[in-house]
């Protein structure tokens, strides 16, 4: 059980996270329970042991779960989505990054800045790959609710 | 109909939700439905992050063209969830200029939490994002200050209209700071964790989501602007840092 105590701590801070982004009530805990729910997946998906894979998976859980929250919310995408994936946003590899770059281990700077990079590229892709297939699901079932 | 009046108030709608963080799709589709709502076909926008401009040809084949720009943006998702909503109103009811006037000066004056507040917010995120990647109760109780010291770093500097970057350097130096003194006086907290969490809060999250969401709308432009944007905001904050570790080093020798 303690190893899903990060996605307590996932949604303790988005929820201050997204109430500096003026959200309220219901639909910043619910927002922030995207967070979480991302984390655990992210958890979850641990076996495959490749996390840039790790990443993508969690953020095509977050996207999903925005989808359809905005739509039984009746708030934008956007928003659930800037909350939610805050935890996945690779903090900690800028940072590390930058300790190898001030520290002058060239070796190490490149491949956690490239690594960093690809945690980037696979939020990108999750995001990406989920909107696209709702853009398209909406087309086929000529869905007017896109606001 | 006042032409003028219609594309000035649209513009004003449209500068609302692009200042407080929606989707340049959602900015232009908005301000057209807006003109079709009126009868007007041949309205056309265009939208980047830091600029609207709008041309409609009123029925004598007169343009009238408004150009707004957007210094300073930050994200409300309140006004954009509320702008969205007059939008919606506006497209149905077809309201008289003056109530979309008064009614869009509501939403611009809707109550924001206090600074106190909101100090207090980044102090928690920084406490939560500590524990999150891995630090104990003592180095999360630490980040909570260098949090605070991020939120009232960026208050101030904002104050003086100082671009961006110059701030998140600031503000990154500022948490690294704090974070490496402690760890000096007390040997047994982990100032990577500290500072990783104090700087969650700067972390280019928002411009991530929102250049991926704009680039598959087709909004070329904005996605890279908002791409440059989360390239200089990680940039700044690996700078400040590491101007942070590499004077505490230095002068103190942790």
């Amino acid at each position: 059980m303690k190893e899903f105590l990060p996605c307590v701590w996932a949604f303790l801070a988005c929820v201050p996270f997204g109430a500096v982004m003026n959200l309220h009530g219901k639909n910043l805990y619910l927002c922030s329970l995207g967070g979480a729910i991302g984390w655990f997946f992210y958890i979850l998906s641990s076996p495959i042991n490749n996390d840039i894979l790790q990443y993508f998976i969690a953020t095509v859980v977050i996207s999903i779960y925005a989808e359809i929250m905005a739509r039984i919310l009746k708030i934008p995408v956007t928003g659930l989505l800037l909350v939610a994936l805050l935890p996945m946003v690779p903090g900690g590899g800028i940072y590390y990054t930058m300790e190898y770059c001030v520290i002058g281990n060239d070796a190490m700077f490149i491949e956690t800045g490239l690594h960093t990079l690809g945690i980037a590229g696979a939020l990108a892709m999750g995001i990406l790959f989920v909107s696209s297939f709702v853009r398209l699901l909406g087309k086929i079932y000529n869905d007017k609710s896109k606001f | 109909m006042n032409y003028d009046e219609l594309v000035t108030l649209t513009t004003d709608v449209g500068c609302l939700l692009l200042a407080n963080g929606a989707e340049i799709y959602r900015v232009e589709e908005s301000m057209l439905r807006i003109f079709r709502a009126y009868g007007v076909y041949t309205g056309e926008v265009f939208a980047i992050p830091t600029c609207i401009n709008v041309t409609v040809v009123t029925p004598q084949g007169k343009p009238i063209t408004l150009i707004r720009r957007l210094p300073t943006r930050s994200t409300d998702l309140d006004k954009v969830e509320k702008g969205n909503d007059l939008c919606r109103r506006i497209c149905r009811d077809k309201p008289d200029f003056k109530t979309i006037r008064r009614e869009l000066e509501e939403i611009k004056h809707r109550p924001v939490y206090s600074l106190g507040f909101q100090i207090l917010a980044f102090a928690m995120v920084s406490f939560s994002f500590t524990l999150f990647y891995g630090g104990d109760f003592s180095d999360a109780i630490c980040s909570m200050f260098c949090g605070a010291a991020i939120k009232i770093v960026c208050y101030n500097m904002n104050k003086f209209d100082t671009n961006a970057f110059i701030v998140n350097i600031i503000a990154s130096f500022a948490a690294g700071l704090i974070a490496m003194t402690a760890a000096y006086i007390n040997m047994s907290l982990n100032p990577d964790k500290i500072i990783i969490g104090a700087l969650m809060n700067l972390v280019p999250g928002i411009a991530i989501t929102s250049f991926m969401r704009d680039m598959i709308d087709g909004d070329l432009m904005a996605g890279i602007i908002r791409f440059m944007e989360s390239l200089l905001v990680a940039t700044a904050i690996a700078i400040g840092a590491g101007f942070a570790l590499t004077a505490t080093r230095a002068v103190l020798g942790v």
